[in-house]
């Protein structure tokens, strides 16, 4: 964000404030004293002070304290408010007219100082209190503002309606479709074919349009954090710091919403267990501080986040007994690293030698997990012993319309969400190969488990001589979902799929496709997770 | 005792607003699934052919799918297979007769819906447990008329069965049995 921007955002905080201060005034002098308003005023003050300081305008930062300590007086019975009523109509004006100048200006060259003797004066009885302040008469409109307050009730029934359009317009296309095959006039469907094109545009436009209104710059959730940090990591003897980067990125409100809980897990196991305490760091010859960076970032249609701490890393034997220890996998088994990893998301993992008040290790992973595939992302973690862990979440932009890949299964279409979808191949049976009982197929120098998504629902056993592959994941931890046929990418609106249906493993929400008909969508993490049973169990 | 025909298309909107309900009487959609059954019209939201009905993977087994209607998706119960009686194909006259219960709405999948009647709040008994074929926890009363009987079903209780089950069986996913640790702390 920009300096100016920074401007307008505060001229417009400042105004609201300053209004609310103005009507306050205007009530004292019609109906007398109120302390609850006078609180409410106090409130709007202190915030309009803050702010000022935040944003270097000293001068209106210490007036404010003065009108401050005026009112607190007059709370506390020092002062009459009827007579201090006048002093502080001026102070307003005082105000407005500093901030019509930082408005013009961009700066405040005046430093108040006489105004605020004013108040001293007034306020030790030896001053009636300051003159009448000139003041320009167009100076009552205040400063213009670019920003309306909207209530997400509202944005939220607008994306609806997009994602309505949205459907309506695949079903004309369809429609569209058809009629160029179907009508000889060529002219005509022609004709209906570039309406249709126009209308996708402006519905595209709309869309996008709407999406970006409802969006927030990431730094909402993030500020939650530090403070946490500073008291978990105080309370452990610990010392971190905890840094930003990428904070402007914006995703949706209700994307922000969900994210708070998956990151509260992930930060805090990072203090509790990442972070060494500095007499350990210093022995490892790391610097004293521990650092926890907290980063965002938009790559196509969705935003990556991370959680990376440069503590001592996932300590992979112990994670490996805890898992024998469950039965998740065998004694005499030797499961590369990554599988190891992915052991920690599973449900009420936990080291139990390592517990301590705030967490057990891993403790709260599986719900991380759960909670991220609910909003049809994906969780993944990396771990390099000494050097620290990394947690990544891929999430969709957008809750409610995400772009998917269409894939048939049994007859049945699913949607996969793109955001998990790497790439896809075609594939013949003889391509798979069959190791310790498990499917997988050679994909460019590497090897990939095979899942089959009609036996993986328990939809079908049924088996295809040619089928497509799509492939999902990233790097090493990639695998690769047969289907029977593609049927194109499509944007879809997602509807949640309602509890009285049970737990439909393996299946994230539903949708409706142009001609009305119901398309389920795959749950990523799911898949995953049934490869870890199957390969563990 | 007012009684009211469906039209043959089974589609009662029209009728379902005529009708006003008094104090002390009581407006029952009627169906059957092998016996009469009967919901209050209060709950009931609209009746509807069975269109296409997606089923969904590992779901549980009396849920029949989800249907799309006027861009809602809503689940829908098998009756027959919730109250545990014998499974009949679909015909002509299956309906979905969408209710409101709780905040949810859901479609409950009928061999035929029949009639709307009226009837006093005094004529509905308790149910006799050893003439019914069906468990006694989902039924509200009966209603004796004339010459039949309507079993009066209670809607919140078959949803509230269902979250309990939806939790047992979570806890009993592959991934979480046997698998709890003691003492498990989340923050």
């Amino acid at each position: 964000m920009d300096y100016n921007e920074l401007i307008r955002d505060y001229l417009d905080d400042a105004a609201g404030h300053l209004n609310d201060f103005d009507v306050a005034l205007l009530s004292f002098e019609k109906n007398g004293m109120n302390r609850d308003l006078i609180q409410n005023v106090l409130g709007s003050l202190h915030t309009l002070k803050g702010n000022s300081g935040m944003m270097g305008f000293d001068a209106i930062k210490r007036y404010v304290h003065k009108i401050e300590e005026l009112l607190k007086k007059v709370l506390d019975g020092e002062i009459e408010l009827s007579g201090a009523v006048e002093v502080l109509f001026e102070s307003a004006h005082v105000i407005r007219g500093a901030l019509h100048e930082i408005e013009k200006e961009r700066t405040l060259r005046s430093d108040l100082g006489e105004k605020i003797l004013d108040i001293e004066r007034f306020m030790s009885g030896s001053a009636p209190g300051p003159g009448r302040e000139e003041v320009e008469l167009t100076s009552y409109l205040g400063t213009k503002t670019d920003t309306i307050k909207v209530d997400f009730k509202k944005l939220d029934d607008l994306l609806n309606l997009v994602g309505e359009l949205v459907i309506f317009k695949t079903r004309l296309n369809q429609m569209g479709e058809k009629i160029k095959t179907e009508i000889v006039t060529k002219p005509l469907a022609n004709e209906l074919n570039g309406a249709l094109e126009s209308m996708g545009k402006t519905i595209s436009g709309l869309q996008e349009g709407i999406m970006k209104a409802r969006m927030l710059p990431v730094r909402h959730v993030f500020n939650k954090f530090p403070r946490m940090v500073r008291d978990l990591s105080r309370s452990m003897g610990k010392e971190m710091k905890l840094l930003f980067e990428g904070e402007d990125t914006e995703i949706d409100k209700t994307v922000i919403d969900a994210l708070d809980e998956p990151l509260l897990h992930m930060i805090r196991n990072a203090v509790d267990h990442g972070i060494e305490t500095p007499g350990e760091r210093i022995a490892k010859g790391k610097g004293r501080e521990g650092r926890i960076v907290l980063s965002a970032s938009q790559e196509s249609n969705h935003v990556v986040i991370t959680v990376k701490d440069d503590g001592k890393g996932i300590d992979f034997r112990s994670v490996m007994d805890e898992g024998v220890k469950r039965g998740l996998v065998a004694q005499d088994e030797t499961p590369d690293n990554e599988t190891v990893l992915s052991l920690i998301f599973s449900a009420g993992f936990s080291t139990r030698q390592e517990a301590t008040e705030v967490s057990g290790r891993g403790v709260g992973l599986d719900v991380v997990s759960k909670n991220i595939a609910k909003l049809n992302g994906f969780v993944d973690v990396a771990s390099t012993p000494e050097e620290g862990t990394t947690f990544t979440i891929k999430l969709p932009l957008s809750l409610a319309i995400i772009p998917a890949l269409m894939v048939e299964a049994e007859g049945e279409v699913y949607a996969m969400p793109m955001s998990a979808v790497d790439e896809s191949i075609k594939a013949k049976d003889e391509d798979i190969h069959v190791i310790n009982n498990r499917e997988v197929i050679r994909f460019r120098n590497t090897v990939l488990p095979v899942i089959r998504l009609n036996s993986f629902l328990g939809v079908g056993k049924k088996r295809r001589k040619k089928f497509y592959l799509v492939v999902i994941g990233k790097a090493d931890k990639r695998l690769a979902v047969a289907v029977d046929r593609l049927r194109g990418q499509q944007d879809i609106v997602i509807k949640p799929l309602d509890d009285t249906l049970g737990k439909s493993y393996g299946i994230a929400g539903a949708s409706i496709l142009g001609d009305g008909r119901i398309v389920l969508i795959v749950d990523i993490m799911s898949i995953y997770r049934k490869r870890e049973v199957a390969e563990n169990g | 005792m007012g009684k009211i025909t469906l039209p043959p298309s089974g589609l009662a909107e029209d009728v379902l607003c005529e009708m006003d309900s008094q104090p002390g009487e009581l407006q029952l959609v009627t169906f059957t699934i092998g016996e009469h059954y009967g919901v209050p019209i209060s709950q009931v939201q609209e009746i509807i052919r069975v269109g296409t009905v997606t089923k969904v993977p590992n779901s549980l087994s009396y849920m029949e799918g989800v249907i799309n209607l006027r861009g809602r998706i809503l689940p829908v119960l098998n009756l027959r297979k919730r109250l545990q009686l014998q499974v009949k194909d679909l015909t002509k006259e299956s309906r979905i007769i969408v209710v409101e219960t709780g905040n949810k709405t859901i479609g409950l999948l009928v061999d035929a819906v029949s009639h709307v009647i009226k009837v006093s709040s005094e004529s509905i008994e308790k149910a006799p447990e050893e003439v019914l074929e069906i468990d006694s926890d989902y039924i509200t009363g009966v209603c004796k008329l004339r010459n039949d009987l309507v079993i009066l079903i209670d809607l919140e209780r078959l949803i509230r069965r269902e979250n309990i089950e939806i939790r047992e069986e979570d806890a009993a996913s592959p991934l979480a049995r046997g698998m709890k640790p003691e003492g498990e702390e989340r923050l």
